[in-house]
């Protein structure tokens, strides 16, 4: 179609309107509100323009040789991922104006935020792996300013740890790149793989391993066992940043990457019932056990929500790695809906952290009651991570399990009984919150709260939003997984 | 129509638990109003089962090819019923004895609330549908128990909450796997799992329903999930320890029939090893229960144990899949639902008349206030299985089908646990009844009664102990209806 080349504006427009907002320098709070506003704004209705008008179209920017290239373009789950960023990035950036009061430095902060939208916009659009592994490369270089935002020990010390995990991850990633470009037809994200196995005759188990790579490469960023430790320690990042990129933007950017190299590099057929199923399938067992044991163990609240995080990540690798249509479904269900509850639930707790500095669980004693509207989404979303039904998370982990039933593999029953083992975990990590937030022990004392109440509409409006759309999500799930099924045909 | 009655007995206790919670005083507006709508609600339900039967009312569609549907049956109508009237009476119970413990509106906003998921989970007509009440009926008792907001409540509520967790998560392990062979669809008499999906997978299925039932059992107090009950209930208010005992237990126990009679194919689970090992784990904990309390000292957790035990004399009769031994089982149900009430409601108005929460302080008590005695002593009877008093009848079923059944050994072995047990539980709760009317020449004691509102639910519990029991026989007859369709 005429003008598909336009796909590239809402990749490339974050970066110049980052790079302006750096040089400008804004004296006025409002007015560099008002630009964030309209960037952020016009480029995500770019993005959702692009994506309902351009579904399909592979277009190329620049091509190095016959296999490698630079190229977009939007397929289902692409405009799944894509949509999802989109949305959320807007309610963050309201969000953010708020918060980042008491952080300082916001222009700066603000730059790399918005040049960091380009860059996940570039992940979610990208037609081969070649664009994938280099937009991956300008994650970490575009949000490693935002993880030490403030340049305290503590936060160049978290940065290091992300920098070093994130490239150890691509390093790994790299060379699942050259060996596809090596044994593949090309390497353009096509359903069902791209391997030519002629080429590959005896060399499956070596290619297997290399997809064992692959995934643990991608797999840092989503924080798989063993390479999860960056991301509880990138949670001393301002809390639009834990919110949006460590829960929702970069982590899913790992696990989008995981998705794209089993369904559309690999393909599932050559991965089912092999031990490189087996191997990753027991990973991310183990995390997801491994995160909610540590949510549990951590008394301070957004490291408790970031562990939390690290175990629902690997919800979703588990159901990649089940390597069916049905799993390709459940896994995307599940990014949607752990993206808006749990973006809302550190929403929640920063608005506790901005209102009070109060950070750590046993401070939160009595707060449900002075903070209604932020405990009131806390307590929903809280319900929909732990899979109450008929909220969203129960949806997804039910699709979850439903499709590891139909996988033969015994890992399946393992990574099942880890779900459930998890959802007792979760249910006791964050009813620990709510209990104490609504139903504080006897001789409490209200007037120690007395000054603490909900924080301004900035900061509430995303928060209602957002649980709202939590809802919707939920109501929305069967249409949405039939969708879903159409994508994952031709898997 | 009926399914708008439907829609009626599932979200009107929602409505009133909602509206009465927001009201500024718990005064006579807001019980008149918790009496009228709560008893409104009891007529909604009968009249939804005697005329409503089949009624199907769809809720939601779910991810992965799931129905969240609502169906009106014979047995969810049984639980139904009684679910709601020992509600109704509780409630009415629990209006003085709220007013002394305080915080009586969010009491009873969570308390009404939960009727709905329970109405919920009685007609709930697939697996899944039956666990996302169950999940929200564990999750709505939760402010219940944690009410008195001392330290001991937050670690029970913890406790409890961690339990009923784990316990519908094994559930719902089962369930996804029965998945593939047919078991998300809707209950049919008989089990719905599809023999020719099934063939070549039965060793599997088998050990996802022993899975689920383990789960399941947790909220009956099975062994080995059943340690919630003796922390849950001697820390939350009288009435909702006594609907925790006698009714939450109940939906536990439903879960577990749905699941044998309604989901798998008996033919399959009879003679099976997971039928013998879920009868040892029943009769097990039969004894376990009864020997705890004997000899447990505080009297709330000697009748949590006591629940422990009597309960699974139903599941035991579940687990037998035999006729006459599920006729017993419900009928257990019936009668332990109301006895099991009255002895906690006892336990509240005594601790509330006398702030005693132990069994020796008994002595006297008959002459102070004789109408709660007398409930008290109507209700031991009947645990302990005497006539005229009910539990004589499921005892007596329970066992003829015991002796009767596939697996003679263990159903032997079951009748004289049975009876130990029974032994048992005479020595647990007689001699209190005795010390509270023969306390000796030299104990003074005054009359001290309680109010009409505690003393009128306590008597018509008492009541419908004895004419049920006596009339056990006209009882029986819609039970073996519902029997006869499972064993077609």
């Amino acid at each position: 179609m005429n003008g598909s080349w336009m796909i590239f504006i809402p990749v490339i427009a974050p970066f110049l309107a980052g790079f302006v907002l750096s040089q400008l320098r804004f004296e006025e709070r409002r007015k560099r509100e008002i630009y964030c506003t309209i960037s952020v704004g016009v480029n995500t209705l770019l993005s959702l323009l692009m994506i309902s008008l351009f579904r399909g179209e592979y277009v190329t920017l620049v091509r190095f040789t016959e296999k490698l290239s630079f190229s977009l373009r939007i397929d289902g789950f692409g405009a799944v991922f894509g949509t999802m960023v989109a949305l959320l990035w807007f309610v963050t950036t309201i969000y953010a104006f708020e918060y980042m009061k008491h952080e300082g430095r916001e222009n700066i902060f603000f730059s790399f935020f918005l040049m960091s939208y380009g860059v996940v916009m570039g992940i979610a659009f990208s037609a081969n792996l070649m664009t994938l592994y280099i937009f991956y490369e300008m994650l970490t270089l575009f949000t490693f300013p935002l993880v030490i935002h403030a340049m305290g020990a503590r936060d160049r010390h978290a940065g290091k740890l992300y920098l070093v995990y994130s490239m150890l991850g691509a390093a790994l990633a790299f060379m699942g790149l050259i060996f596809v470009h090596q044994y593949g037809y090309s390497l353009d994200f096509t359903p069902g793989g791209v391997l030519n196995l002629e080429l590959i005759g005896e060399k499956t188990e070596l290619l297997q391993l290399i997809f064992v790579m692959t995934f643990f490469g991608f797999g840092v960023k989503a924080a798989v066992f063993p390479f999860w430790k960056w991301l509880p320690g990138a949670s001393v990042a301002p809390t639009p940043v834990t919110a949006l990129l460590h829960a929702v933007a970069v982590v899913k950017s790992g696990v989008f990457a995981v998705g794209r190299s089993i369904y559309f590099i690999f393909g599932s057929s050559f991965l089912a019932g092999t031990w490189a199923q087996d191997v990753t399938m027991l990973f991310a067992a183990i995390t997801i056990v491994m995160g909610s044991a540590m949510a549990l163990a951590t008394p301070h609240f957004k490291r408790r929500l970031a562990y939390s995080t690290i175990s629902n990540l690997s919800y979703i690798l588990f159901a990649f790695t089940l390597m069916s249509p049905a799993g390709f479904v459940a896994g995307t269900l599940h990014m949607l809906a752990h993206a808006v509850i749990k973006i809302t639930l550190f929403f929640c707790a920063g608005a506790v952290l901005y209102k009070t500095s109060r950070e750590f669980i046993w401070q939160l004693d009595g707060m449900g009651r002075k903070m209604p509207i932020v405990f009131g989404c806390f307590t929903i979303c809280s319900l929909g991570l732990m899979g109450v039904p008929p909220l969203a998370g129960f949806s997804s982990k039910w699709a979850i399990g439903v499709a590891a039933a139909a996988c033969d593999s015994p890992m399946a029953i393992v990574g099942t009984a880890a779900l459930i083992i998890s959802a007792l975990l979760t249910a006791c990590y964050l009813f620990a919150v709510i209990l104490r937030a609504y139903f504080p022990l006897n001789g409490f004392d209200y007037n120690s709260l007395a000054k603490v109440k909900d924080p301004n509409w900035l900061m509430t409006v995303p928060l209602v939003v957002l649980t709202g759309a939590s809802l919707v999500l939920a109501a929305g799930m069967s249409p949405l997984s039939q969708w879903l099924a159409t994508v994952a045909a031709g898997l | 129509m009926a399914s708008g009655l439907l829609v009626i007995a599932l979200f009107l206790p929602l409505f009133t638990g909602l509206t009465a919670g927001d009201m500024r005083k718990a005064g006579r507006t807001f019980r008149r109003y918790i009496v009228w709508l709560l008893s409104f609600e009891v007529l909604a339900v009968l009249a939804l089962v005697i005329g409503g039967q089949g009624t199907v009312l769809p809720l939601l569609k779910v991810a992965g090819g799931l129905q969240l549907v609502l169906r009106v049956d014979a047995m969810g109508s049984l639980f139904a019923v009684v679910f709601s009237i020992i509600w109704l009476l509780v409630a009415v119970f629990g209006f003085e004895y709220m007013a002394h413990e305080g915080k009586s509106q969010r009491f009873y906003l969570f308390y009404i609330c939960t009727l709905s998921a329970l109405i919920g989970v009685c007609f709930a007509a697939n697996m899944a549908t039956l666990y996302m009440f169950f999940e929200m009926m564990a999750l709505l008792t939760v402010p219940l128990i944690i009410h008195s907001g001392t330290e001991d409540s937050y670690m029970a509520t913890l406790k409890y909450l961690g339990y009923s967790i784990f316990g519908a998560g094994l559930g719902l392990l089962g369930i996804f796997f029965l998945a593939p062979y047919g078991g998300i669809g809707s209950f049919v008499a008989g089990g719905n799992l599809d023999p020719a999906l099934l063939a070549g997978h039965e060793e599997l299925a088998l050990a996802m329903y022993f899975v689920a039932i383990i789960g399941f059992g947790c909220k009956a107090g099975l062994l080995p999930l059943h340690a919630w009950l003796p922390t849950a209930h001697p820390v939350a208010p009288s009435p909702a320890s006594a609907v925790l005992s006698g009714i939450i237990t109940k939906a536990g126990v439903l879960a577990i029939l749905r699941m044998t009679y309604f989901v798998f194919p008996a033919e399959l689970l009879r003679g099976s090893w997971v039928q013998a090992a879920l009868l040892i784990l029943a009769i097990c904990t039969v004894f376990t229960g009864s020997m705890l309390a004997y000899k447990e000292k505080l009297l709330k957790r000697r009748l949590a144990y006591s629940t422990v035990s009597q309960v699974s004399y139903v599941l035991f009769g579940i687990f037998l899949l035999h006729p006459v031994a599920l006729l017993g089982a419900l009928l257990q149900f019936i009668y332990h639902a109301l006895a099991k009430n009255i002895l906690f409601l006892s336990a509240g108005a005594i601790i509330m008349k006398t702030h005693h929460t132990t069994v020796d302080k008994f002595s006297g008590l008959g002459r102070r206030m004789p109408l709660m005695m007398g409930a008290f002593t109507v209700a031991s009877l009947s645990l302990v299985g005497i006539p005229p008093c009910g539990g004589f009848v499921s005892k007596w079923y329970l066992c003829v089908g015991a002796l009767d059944s596939a697996t003679p050994l263990i159903g032997m072995v079951g009748m004289v646990v049975l009876m130990v047990s029974a032994l048992l539980t005479a020595g647990y709760l007689l001699p209190l009844v005795i010390a509270a009317f023969f306390p000796g020449r030299d104990v003074e004691v005054k009359r001290d009664l309680l109010p009409e509102s505690m003393s009128v639910p306590l008597v018509i519990l008492a009541l419908l102990v004895v004419c049920l029991g006596l009339g056990a026989g006209w009882l029986a007859q819609p039970l073996n209806a519902i029997v006869a369709t499972l064993f077609a």
